[in-house]
């Protein structure tokens, strides 16, 4: 899902620089205006990034790979807007530590990722105001299978297309197609994750949850 | 190697950068040898380990193989190899080199940007170069907080082991097991933030005073690092003239 350096063509990769530079400053201006403590902001962002890049630690089996979860959902619901700059900061750690992702690709692959959490957080405060008795499992599904289909749909659409002018267009549309049928078990495995996730923290501590 | 220890950040981080964008640029097969030269003289210059760019190439190569197979298979153009339903394209074959010089090359001046910038006194001149501060502060305390999480995580790991957990089963019950471990570690890193955020406000974040503490760091250019960032800056714009003009 990351999109590593050199792959991206220079305008596409300042055009993702220039959509996460807009929506960094829309998050921070959105939790500067929330009633939260700008150092509370900060510490919760810090947690969630953290657990983002732990997160690619853990494996769960989707036969025949096994993949680990990408937590954009649950990043979405649990910080909101300030989700998109916490995923930035993530991203920027996976490219720098381990070579996921990359410097001149981080725009793009923050727009893909945190703009997945911002979708999702904001599937997830659509449906919960409908489902008031089941508050956190229909919600929650949809909005990590949410999170990671968009995430997919975005990176591979911007990957064939961004593809050099010598590729046929119907095999274009066929591996965006493909790409994402190929990564419906994850988007399932993550709606169910983040679905029961929400459940636990919503029993556990409800304060949690934006 | 000294030069690269006195290339100051704040011009270090942009000068590479840009000549990471200049590359991801190029696209003319002319070019492409330019490429890896460049990138060759920068990391043997740095003193950057080989077995550390050996690591980190581990997770693009296998994107890069999976994008060369479908650039080989799917290019239109002659066919210079078939073997059952399988026809390779010599305009592929050479789309999929240019790709993989191009991509190797940008890697490896990441992995010496990120590898030669020295942590003290990083946040200071992140915010010097009008990174937000909320970003450097936030990116600050992941570092932190990657290392008790992950500690945390290694630690729930052997615990379930010691238990007699046998990994494996069906699907619903590994979600069993992974889920509130996962949950558990969530609720307490935001324990330990509220912590964190008590002992911050204690000690003034965000009053002027750490305001203009952050200010005083040191602020000298060496010679040797102006020198570095002026090549660097002169070869980002020769390549980027390069490819307009051969376009």
């Amino acid at each position: 899902m990351h999109i590593p350096d050199g792959m991206l063509p220079a305008e596409v990769c300042i055009a993702g620089y220039a959509g996460t530079a807009f929506l960094t400053w829309l998050s921070v201006k959105k939790a500067q205006n929330s009633s939260e403590d700008s150092a509370r902001v900060v510490s919760r962002a810090s947690v969630m990034a953290a657990a983002f890049f732990v997160a690619s630690w853990i494996h769960i089996p989707i036969p025949p790979v096994s993949v680990h979860p990408i937590l954009a959902g649950l990043m979405g619901i649990l910080l909101g807007w300030i989700s998109f700059p916490a995923i930035l900061v993530g991203l920027f750690f996976q490219a720098a530590m381990f070579g996921h992702g990359g410097f001149t690709t981080l725009g793009i692959n923050a727009l893909s990722m945190g703009g997945a959490a911002l979708l999702a957080g904001a599937v997830y405060r659509l449906l919960r105001g409908k489902h008031k008795e089941n508050m956190s499992l229909i919600p929650g599904f949809f909005a990590g299978f949410a999170g990671v289909s968009f995430a997919v749909i975005f990176t591979s659409s911007i990957l064939v297309l961004t593809m050099p002018e010598h590729i046929d267009s119907g095999i274009e549309l066929s591996s965006i197609l493909a790409m994402a049928v190929a990564h419906l078990p994850l988007a399932l495995a993550e709606g169910f994750f983040t679905a029961l996730v929400a459940r636990f923290l919503l029993k556990v501590k409800p304060d949690m949850l934006v | 190697m000294k030069v690269f220890e006195n290339w100051d950040t704040t011009l270090k981080i942009p000068s590479l950068f840009l000549l990471m964008m200049s590359m991801a640029f190029i696209r003319d097969q002319h070019l492409m040898f330019l490429l890896p030269c460049a990138a060759a003289v920068l990391f043997i210059a740095s003193g950057v380990r080989l077995e550390l760019l050996l690591s980190r190439l581990r997770a693009p190569v296998f994107f890069l193989l999976a994008v060369s197979t479908f650039l080989i298979l799917f290019s239109e153009g002659e066919i210079f190899y078939k073997a059952g339903p399988f026809a390779l394209k010599s305009k592929g074959f050479i789309l999929a080199m240019n790709t993989c010089t191009r991509v190797l090359s940008v890697i490896t001046i990441g992995i010496v940007m990120v590898n030669t910038t020295p942590l003290s006194g990083l946040s200071v001149k992140l915010k010097r170069m009008l990174i937000p501060s909320i970003l450097v502060d936030i990116g600050i305390m992941t570092g932190r907080y990657i290392m008790v999480i992950g500690e945390d995580y290694r630690k729930m790991k052997n615990a379930r082991k010691l238990r007699g957990y046998v990994p494996g089963g069906s699907i619903s019950k590994r979600f069993r097991v992974i889920v509130p471990a996962a949950a558990t570690l969530l609720i307490r890193g935001f324990q330990q933030s509220e912590m964190v955020f008590h002992a911050m406000h204690m000690r003034g974040y965000g009053s002027d005073f750490t305001r203009n503490k952050n200010r005083s760091v040191d602020n000298g250019f060496s010679a040797s690092g102006m020198i570095m960032f002026l090549l660097t800056v002169t070869l980002s714009v020769i390549l980027v003239i390069l490819e307009i003009t051969i376009d």
